[in-house]
């Protein structure tokens, strides 16, 4: 079992929902970003994504743009990335994954990024733009070494095409609330998700987080007893380019509604 | 025949998308599949493309060039087509694909606007709504394609994202397709993105060289020794290459843009320079630093000033059966003055890569090979930008 088939099976017994938080490595700097971090464990944070930045991400809305140019501004490349996660070995408890596009996984060497990935910790990888049919090299490399490749789900998948992604995705499903791209929504389409939700859910055990959109405590009282997790990026992302302490706190809140 | 099922050509294309745009590929697959075997599209397309486009466009022989060089040219004129360039070959077969597929709204990226401008008029003509995305600074430098789309009805989002020109503007139309695909139909502009779109719009353009074929059988009872044309994405050439794909007799050359010099970061040689990876949804050749980050590229020519390049190309390239050079700014521009005084032919910047490589390598042709050049466009849209460059103005 890896990492983060143990943690949400811990949840499970806890009868809790796990809070996934996704954060833009090296945003706002290197230093704050491991400090961030520790303070979100803190904070009820069950599983880290560490974004490492791509200059051209397609899936992302505004905020996570805005952090990944920054951030490649600040000069991050993927060994920062490496650096920082062999950093968070030791201060950290909770699973963390990178979050990247497949180009700079590719560039660096399919190889020898999972090895790095190894050496730092690294628990799994999401890549957004690595569809199911061009992912069981690396699935198959990760999953020999312990760690996951997430799947995606939408509420647009194909029954046939989501019964072979949940067949053979591990670690947990992650499901796309919407239509678009990353970033903080008013209100999401709850008739479609959770028909969706309950398609999935009848067809695999498997841990599913749902994603995209997410911006406050009454979605999740309203979509988390269909779902293992709620994972939130651009809503936290925004808080904290205004104020940490702001951002924290909405994770805290997060949290609590997740927990019973 | 490529590409093959899983729109892969070989090792390259592919559909390296995120989750939510895999269905509306497939939808786009089966209907285009589906809805351009009908006689009902065919005829359509067929009279638009005649009546509305003018083609076929003629395949001229270009007499004056061709004692200066030394060898047969002859120039294949997309640059007569409607709107001035062999875009609207392509848009024409999308729009009208989208609106029999039931889609109500057209978007599109455009770099110097030639695409968006063809975009908006295939709009205006079959009545869609039509969303045009721009970099904030090819918008600046393409003032007036920016009017000319506004004139024809359809709305030009500036695009303020990463480097603020053509790949990012594809970056903001994919986003908004993602969001909106079930109304929305993307035109994508050249031979790149996910699979089917190589495969599209390859097949909208292979008009080009099918024409092509035809006129030169009438003209000189046999096939040409060399086809050329100039690549950025690579939609003109791979139109003019793709028909004469398994006459091996004849040589395939590809031009792209090598700006201020290979030995500089300021180039657009995507084939040249550039190495392996994933951009905009295909496995192709990537002009990328050393971890994957995509980089900022620089030609002339706005149209081949993209980081990336059509996964058929790629793969003729892999495979020899293409080859492909890099022209730098400086050779363009000879090429443009040349053809614009030997012929009476203002060609666009682009083209006139591919006609300045003829110049510079005219000793690897000899007397009896014939070469056709596809002048992809005409040079209306640039003259001003050669007269500032050149001090005129």
């Amino acid at each position: 079992m890896t990492k983060i088939e143990k943690k949400f099976k811990e949840l499970k017994n806890k009868k809790e929902k796990g809070l996934i938080l996704y954060l833009t490595v090296g945003f706002p700097s290197i230093d704050k970003s491991i400090e961030i971090i520790k303070n979100c464990e803190k904070n009820g944070v069950d599983i880290i994504e560490l974004g490492i930045p791509f200059s051209d991400p397609i899936a992302d809305g505004p905020i996570i743009q805005h952090t990944s140019s920054e951030a490649l501004k600040n000069g991050i490349t993927t060994d920062t990335c490496f650096q920082i996660a062999n950093e968070l070995k030791n201060e950290i408890k909770i699973p963390y994954l990178f979050m990247t596009y497949y180009n700079p996984v590719y560039k660096y060497g399919i190889e020898k990024f999972v090895e790095k990935c190894v050496e730092s910790g690294v628990s799994g990888l999401i890549i957004p733009d690595l569809p199911y049919e061009e992912s069981f090299y690396i699935r198959k490399m990760l999953r020999n070494n312990d760690m996951n490749l997430i799947y995606f789900l939408t509420p647009y998948t194909k029954e046939e095409r989501m019964k072979k992604i949940l067949k053979k995705g591990n670690g947990f499903i992650y499901f796309v609330s919407l239509a678009g791209v990353t970033g903080p929504r008013e209100s999401l389409n709850l008739n479609l998700i959770i028909e969706s939700l309950k398609k999935i859910k009848k067809i695999s055990d498997k841990p599913v987080a749902l994603g995209f959109g997410i911006s406050n405590k009454e979605q999740i009282k309203q979509i988390k007893s269909y779902v293992d997790g709620i994972i939130v990026g651009s809503s936290f992302l925004q808080k904290l380019i205004e104020n940490e302490d702001e951002a924290i706190k909405l994770i805290k809140e997060f949290k609590e509604e997740l927990s019973y | 025949m490529f590409p093959d099922k899983k729109g892969k050509f070989g090792i390259f294309g592919g559909r390296f998308v995120p989750e939510t745009l895999i269905a509306p590929l497939e939808e786009l697959e089966k209907g285009y599949k589906e809805i351009v075997k009908t006689k009902e599209f065919k005829e359509k397309l067929n009279n638009l493309l005649k009546e509305y486009a003018g083609r076929p466009t003629p395949l001229y022989f270009a007499e004056n060039l061709s004692k200066y060089l030394g060898f047969k040219v002859y120039l294949k004129r997309e640059d007569l087509a409607f709107t001035g360039a062999h875009k609207i070959n392509n848009t024409i077969g999308q729009v009208l694909l989208a609106k029999m597929m039931g889609k109500k709204r057209i978007i599109a990226e455009t770099g110097a606007g030639q695409h968006g401008v063809a975009t908006a008029t295939a709009s205006a003509l079959l009545n869609m709504e039509c969303v045009v995305y721009m970099g904030e600074i090819d918008l600046e430098r393409q003032k007036l394609n920016v009017y000319r789309m506004k004139l024809l009805g359809a709305k030009v989002v500036p695009v303020t994202s990463g480097s603020k020109t053509l790949k990012d503007a594809i970056n903001e139309a994919m986003r908004d397709w993602i969001t909106n695909f079930e109304t929305t139909h993307y035109v994508i502009g050249s031979v790149v993105g996910p699979h089917p779109y190589p495969l599209i719009v390859r097949n909208f353009q292979s008009v080009i060289g099918k024409e092509t074929k035809k006129q030169i059988i009438e003209k000189e009872k046999r096939l040409p020794d060399y086809l050329i044309a100039c690549v950025g994405g690579g939609s003109n050439s791979i139109g003019l290459f793709y028909p004469f794909y398994k006459y091996k007799s004849v040589k395939f050359i590809g031009v792209e843009g090598g700006g201020q010099g290979l030995n500089t970061d300021k180039h657009s040689a995507t084939l040249t320079k550039g190495e392996k990876g994933i951009l905009h949804g295909s496995f192709s050749y990537v002009l990328q630093d050393n971890y994957g980050q995509i980089k900022i590229t620089h030609s002339i020519s706005a149209g081949l000033d993209y980081p990336g390049v059509g996964p058929e190309h790629a793969f003729y390239k892999e495979t020899g059966r293409a080859e492909y050079f890099s022209v730098d700014d400086k050779t363009a521009l000879k090429g443009f003055h040349i053809l614009s005084e030997l012929e009476g032919i203002i060609p666009a910047l682009e083209p006139s890569h591919a006609i300045g490589y003829l110049i510079e390598n005219k000793d690897r042709f000899k007397k009896d090979d014939i070469v056709v050049l596809c002048l992809s466009g005409r040079g209306d849209k640039d003259v001003l930008e050669v007269a500032r460059i050149e001090g005129e103005l």
